[in-house]
């Protein structure tokens, strides 16, 4: 199972967006493949100054500020903003953080602020499959590229206290799920998603598990958005 | 309820409680004049059957139905219940908090607690050996002492990556301020930095605390103690899936 098919289960599992897609069954069966190939690489790209903006918006005001700030140039992820407090706001696009019917959506944007241990121990990851994308490769190429380095320890295991914070009330989830509800993610090489009780009945932690990645993530749903506005 | 009268009862439960009580008027009733010492060891026991009830009401019954549940006797916690997942399901006394809290002996305090396997192996011993010796009759020193001593000869465990808990019941007493409750996991580190987590920061839904004092300055020999950190993160339902107060 891939990343990406691994978030459609997430997805399933997270209450809000699980009312969603309820509410939208025709709308995500009826598109079948709508994205079957990656549009040209304008439709991806955005105004700078926008994008940065987008990226700060992941976290509260107090932790982005001093951030380091990456937007997307043609051929991969680019600082823009020099940070200085260790965490990296990135607006991530579709083929690092959409479920697969969305995997080429030019409308797909995740803000995402990791702290410093994700930055150094997850963030490769991404960085690095946005590079091969952007190269030519195709999703399958990329997928196995990135489990090879892995493999190979070129991309390295989770460090310990890796997380990240995804609380913008902006940005585009895909078109089966607009939008990710605020949320925390917590980052392990591969874990048992039962040691944190997730995904069981009521308990408020959901997890993805890659085994070809030796990751496991486990995901928080918290009350507010970034700016302090109630989320639910 | 304001989000930051919320955020005074964690604050003043378990975390950064200095900065609560020095906000405080004068004319408040001081904490540690409530509770100076330990009250009869009667005040703080429980009926067994309502305290396996308590404890297993911190988390969702799919992890705590088959969770194992320890009660408080005079001599520290026994096994009431056999889990067979790992969990360790457990009502935390007043003496778990930091050793300067100010509620540090306050009987009422019912902190109900569903430790997973990784915590329930490398958190929960520390929780048994103060809990002995405190009701054994030692001061708060001597107990620092014994607990330093064990973490040198290697009796007690360091800490599990992926330790975390469960306190999401809704009949807990957290604290003697504001609503006393709110239902939130807790993640244990062993990193110093706050900030590594963006804890603590203005809208920030993470907030942490030092596992051993509010100051540093309270017990010196807590400073050489290994770093342990504990991360609380709000969550938006109690246990029994029914929602929480905005926070």
């Amino acid at each position: 199972m891939t990343r990406n098919q691994i978030r459609i289960t997430l997805l399933s599992g997270f209450a809000l967006v699980a009312a969603l897609i309820a509410s939208r069954p025709v709308a995500a069966q009826d598109a079948k493949q709508p994205y079957p190939n990656m549009a040209p690489i304008d439709q991806y790209l955005m105004d700078r100054d926008a994008e940065i903006a987008l990226a700060r918006g992941a976290s509260p005001d107090s932790i982005s500020r001093d951030a380091e700030v990456l937007v997307l140039g043609r051929h991969g992820f680019e600082t823009a903003v020099k940070g200085k407090n260790g965490f990296v706001c990135i607006v991530e696009r579709s083929w690092t953080s959409a479920p697969d019917p969305d995997f080429w959506n030019p409308k797909v944007q995740t803000p995402i602020c990791y702290n410093a241990p994700a930055a150094r121990s997850f963030l490769p990851r991404n960085i690095k499959r946005t590079d091969l994308i952007l190269a030519g490769r195709t999703k399958a190429q990329t997928d196995e590229a990135i489990v090879a380095a892995i493999d190979k320890r070129e991309l390295s295991a989770m460090e310990p206290g890796a997380m990240c914070y995804m609380m913008s009330k902006q940005g585009y989830g895909g078109d089966s799920v607009e939008h990710w509800p605020s949320h925390l993610m917590f980052y392990f090489s591969q874990t048992n998603p039962a040691t944190w009780g997730a995904d069981l009945p009521g308990s408020p932690v959901f997890a993805m598990s890659d085994t070809r990645e030796h990751l496991t993530e486990f995901v928080i749903v918290v009350q507010r958005w970034s700016d302090g506005t109630e989320a639910r | 309820m304001t989000r930051n009268q919320i955020h005074s009862i964690f604050l003043s439960a378990f975390v950064l409680v200095a900065a609560l009580i020095a906000t405080r008027p004068a004319a408040a009733q001081d904490p540690k004049q409530l509770y100076p010492t330990m009250a009869p060891v009667e005040q703080y026991l429980m009926d067994l059957d309502a305290e396996i009830a308590l404890a297993r009401s911190a988390a969702p019954d799919a992890i705590s139905h088959d969770a194992s549940v320890i009660v408080l006797t005079r001599h520290g916690y026994e096994t009431a219940v056999q889990g067979k997942n790992g969990w360790v399901c457990w009502v935390g006394r007043a003496w778990m908090a930091m050793f300067d809290h100010p509620e540090f002996w306050n009987p009422r305090i019912r902190a109900a607690d569903c430790l997973n396997p990784p915590a329930a192996r490398s958190v929960l011993p520390y929780a048994y050996k103060r809990t002995e010796l405190l009701l054994a009759g030692h001061s708060k020193p001597e107990v620092i002492a014994a607990i330093k001593s064990a973490i040198e000869k290697k009796e007690l465990p360091a800490l599990e990556p992926g330790s975390v808990c469960y306190m999401m019941s809704k009949g807990s007493y957290l604290t003697d301020y504001g609503g006393h409750n709110g239902p939130h996991l807790m993640l244990y580190e062993t990193t110093k930095d706050d900030a590594a987590w963006g804890a603590n920061l203005t809208n920030s839904p993470v907030l942490s605390v030092n596992y051993w004092y509010i100051s540093a300055q309270s017990y010196a020999q807590l400073k050489s103690f290994p770093p342990l950190s504990v991360f609380l993160v709000v969550v938006d339902k109690w246990s029994d899936g029914t929602p929480a107060p905005s926070m």
